[in-house]
């Protein structure tokens, strides 16, 4: 049944704040320590989810230069959890727990009462140490090469022209191009393996996909990598 | 006495002179006539599930570049085939049976025209064989089709006609459906459907739409293909298109929502909390799921800004204000349900101690967490005009729908067909064991292979379809091989997810073949909610109604609101925050696209 009593209501609000916080405190306790087998996966996967989420996020906002401090530390947060989560309630409660009822004295028994404290304190340390000085791997690199000196993009254009029932083709550049391929259908119409890759065909050898001619032209590297697929449409192409 | 054909005795049960038996777990009246044929769909879904889950394999060892097992052609020919098998014909043939299992065999009556739910079968399995070869064989100039076959993209007339055919034969096949509804209505005209019956019919309505939506996009691109129609619109084909496109995905999410409250009920004792709101939640469902489908054309140029503001900022929430009526009653009626049985016990006694030993069980509830979590709120984010932009074709949109038709549907449906297998084929399973880690162990390894597509398409622009990404982009200098460390992480775990329903796989089909029969009531306590007896006070009781028998707490005839529901509160607030954080962080995201005033 319902929980509400006649205290609900006759409560001063300090008393029923003071009342609905030692309670939150008690079901946070009870769930820490619930150690059935379905509290403790719940509780360690909930913990690796939350870890990656707390790392991913952090990560992201601080790649953008904000420079809150504290997202170093939810960082690091994060990284710990995911490991420190799962081992936690997957190993150390239970332990905990298990050592408060067998253990009869001297250091088992100082573990068995303090081991949670010693736990929350070493994952504690851990996450300020790397929330103050992060190591590499939980770093996530955001930024991409675009615009690096190592190389450039292939991307020429490709410009046809068609007149008394041939097409001529050419690139606008060759650079990382080593053979040019033009198809229609199924079938190679024609292959150029020297620059400047000017090519003709004759629009008799196109075959008609879907009621039009059309052909495909795919530039490929040194590796036989296609680099770049144009599909044009006979129609489109102007006459000169 | 068994069928002739039915040489492994898969549709073999002891039924009454009148062809009907009570079922020892729901307690339902249950003909043969229904459940043969929930069994037949039930049977070809697990094999599309198989098929379609071999590519899963190439796909994501593909896109784990440091594998890199695919060139592209082939790359879009397997993705075509896991897209296919995976996302219509295992969830299609599974609703069917779910139709059967909400319409006819709650209500306790027969299967109507059984004729006709055979020819919609023969017909449904001809379409996915056909759509199957066709992209099997696809060659240039044709390209496989994956699910968004847009005009004028050259793609084989088969595979039109394939789609054709299977939406015709899905339409065939729930007609038996629609006739029970409508003798139920006309022998009771005064008595309103069960809950579960209520959401099969609200299922099969948005399917009939979606499905007419097909037809309509195919039978023209169809033409065309085959050049008796010169000239088709392409703007036009997309908004077709995506009536089934996205359509079929809303059938998935209904039919499973319908399957949480089902299970949920039998396995776990829940009850519903207040049948008006839940119903009201599925007529919302009906006026607006559909406009989901709208995410896929925010970035079309072909729609003015007025028909986006629509779909994504106004009509839109009708349909998530339903799903955050189901995220809430759903677990209250488990919350609420337990208590009333005395198995509460502080914030979350109640889930804690609920069956999750019970393979149904646990997937039930993977499903609707994971579903919540990872795939409801993603969806809500991408579906907003504003940050679709930051989603749009990156692989973080594959995360977000397998969150949803994976961790939510597949997983829920992987429920049904372990509950089905006890209590329809009356198998136990090969090993309880494993059936018991299955769903953990699935749930958990898909769950982080699908937050890491999110990551690295989120986080790093990712793009989907694409087989080669990390290293490089053809042509280009551009590379992404920043998210490498993350692709690694999806790798393992989509490894792990793939052997989770491999094992799947083999516990359905090994225990169907060599399982030891179901001899008594007693052998199905266990799936019974804490272990009571399924029998009813009569024949006429609904399955969303509580089951006398059960040992009740307190008294029985106390209202279902009269217990407290703080546990389920507090997970709501947590998921609160959750989406709250979420959606805070995507729209920070996508005001450093934008230098607004700069």
């Amino acid at each position: 049944m319902t929980s509400h009593t006649d205290a609900d209501t006759t409560a001063s609000p300090l008393a029923f704040l003071r009342r609905v916080l030692g309670q939150a405190w008690r079901d946070l306790l009870s769930v820490y320590y619930a150690n059935t087998t379905i509290w403790r996966l719940l509780k360690s996967v909930g913990l690796l989810f939350f870890g990656f989420f707390c790392w991913s996020a952090s990560n992201l906002v601080l790649s953008y230069g904000v420079d809150w401090t504290i997202l170093q530390y939810t960082r690091a947060y994060g990284f710990v959890l995911i490991l420190w989560g799962p081992l936690t309630h997957a190993l150390v409660v239970p332990l905990v727990i298990r050592l408060r009822r067998t253990a009869d004295g001297g250091l088992t028994r100082t573990i068995a009462r303090h081991g949670s404290k010693i736990n929350l304190s070493i994952f504690l340390t851990v996450v300020l140490l790397l929330g103050t000085a992060p190591i590499s791997p939980m770093m996530l690199d955001f930024q991409s090469s675009i615009g690096s000196d190592s190389g450039s993009d292939v991307n020429p254009d490709l410009a046809c022209t068609r007149a008394d029932g041939t097409v001529h083709c050419h690139l606008s550049e060759s650079a990382g191009v080593d053979v040019v391929v033009v198809t229609s259908g199924d079938t190679e119409i024609t292959r150029v393996e020297q620059p400047p890759f000017e090519f003709s065909f004759q629009e008799s050898d196109l075959e008609e996909v879907v009621g039009q001619k059309e052909f495909v032209v795919e530039l490929r590297d040194e590796d036989a990598d296609t680099v770049r697929r144009y599909r044009r449409y006979l129609s489109s192409v102007p006459e000169e | 006495m068994a069928h002739k054909l039915d040489v492994l005795g898969l549709f073999d049960n002891e039924y009454r002179d009148d062809g009907f038996r009570t079922c020892s777990v729901t307690g339902l009246e249950v003909h043969r006539s229904v459940e043969n044929h929930v069994k037949l769909f039930g049977l070809t879904a697990v094999v599309a599930l198989l098929y379609g889950g071999i590519f899963a394999f190439t796909v994501a060892m593909t896109r784990w570049e440091a594998i890199g097992l695919l060139g592209p052609d082939a790359f879009y020919k397997h993705l075509s085939l896991h897209a296919w098998n995976l996302l219509i014909f295992w969830m299609v043939f599974m609703e069917i049976a779910i139709l059967y299992v909400g319409g006819p065999m709650v209500l306790g009556r027969r299967l109507p025209f059984t004729k006709i739910a055979k020819g919609g079968w023969l017909v449904m399995a001809a379409g996915a064989v056909l759509v199957n070869y066709s992209i099997w064989t696809t060659q240039a100039p044709n390209e496989p089709p994956l699910l968004t076959a847009y005009v004028p993209m050259p793609i084989d007339p088969l595979f039109y006609a394939g789609a054709i055919v299977f939406i015709l034969g899905t339409v065939v096949a729930a007609l038996p459906f629609f006739a029970t509804m409508w003798f139920e209505k006309r022998e009771n005209p005064d008595s309103t459907l069960p809950l579960v019956s209520f959401a099969a019919f609200v299922t099969s309505i948005i399917a009939v739409e979606a499905l007419v939506g097909g037809l309509v996009a195919f039978t023209p691109a169809m033409l065309w293909r085959l050049e008796i129609i010169e000239w088709w619109d392409a703007a036009w084909y997309r908004q077709m298109y995506w009536i089934i496109g996205h359509g079929t995905q809303q059938i998935n999410l209904v039919a499973m929502i319908a399957v949480w409250y089902f299970l949920t009920h039998v396995v776990a004792g829940a009850e519903v909390v207040s049948e008006k709101v839940s119903r009201t939640a599925f007529i919302l469902y009906l006026f607006f799921i559909n406009l989901g489908a709208a995410h896929h054309l925010l970035s079309d140029p072909a729609v003015s800004t007025g028909w986006r503001l629509w779909n994504t900022s106004y009509a839109f929430y009708g349909a998530t204000f339903a799903s955050l009526i189901h995220a809430f009653a759903i677990p209250a009626g488990i919350e609420a349900g337990r208590r009333k049985r005395g198995k509460g016990g502080g914030l979350f006694g109640w889930l804690t101690s609920a069956p999750w030993t019970n393979p149904v069980f646990a997937s039930t509830i993977f499903s609707i967490i994971l579903f919540g979590f990872l795939g409801g709120t993603t969806g809500v984010m991408m579906g907003q005009l504003q940050l679709n932009m930051t989603w749009h074709n990156t692989f973080a949109t594959v995360g977000h729908f397998h969150g949803t038709v994976v961790l939510g549907t597949t997983v829920a449906f992987m429920g049904l067909v372990f509950f089905v297998i006890r209590t329809m084929f009356m198998r136990k399973y090969i090993s309880k064991r494993l059936a018991s880690l299955q769903p953990f162990f699935y749930s958990g390894a898909m769950g982080v292979a699908v937050l890491m597509m999110m990551y690295v398409g989120i986080l790093y622009g990712v793009p989907r379809r694409t087989a080669e990404v990390v290293r490089n982009i053809p042509g280009t200098e551009f590379s992404l091989s920043a998210a490498s460390p993350l692709f690694a992480l999806f790798g393992v775990f989509a490894l792990l997810a793939i052997a989770g329903g491999v094992l799947f796989v083999l516990l359905a089909v090994g225990s169907l073949l060599f399982g030891d029969r179901v001899e008594s009531p007693s052998d199905n306590a266990d799936l019974v909610a804490d272990g009571g007896s399924a029998e009813r006070s009569s024949a006429n009781d609904r399955a969303t109604e509580p089951r006398d028998s059960l040992e009740m707490a307190t008294d029985p005839d106390d209202p279902v609101h009269a217990y407290e529901m703080r546990g389920t509160f507090v997970l709501c607030l947590v998921f609160l925050a959750a989406f709250v954080v979420t959606y805070l962080l995507n729209w920070y995201l996508l005001t450093q696209l934008w230098s607004i005033g700069a």
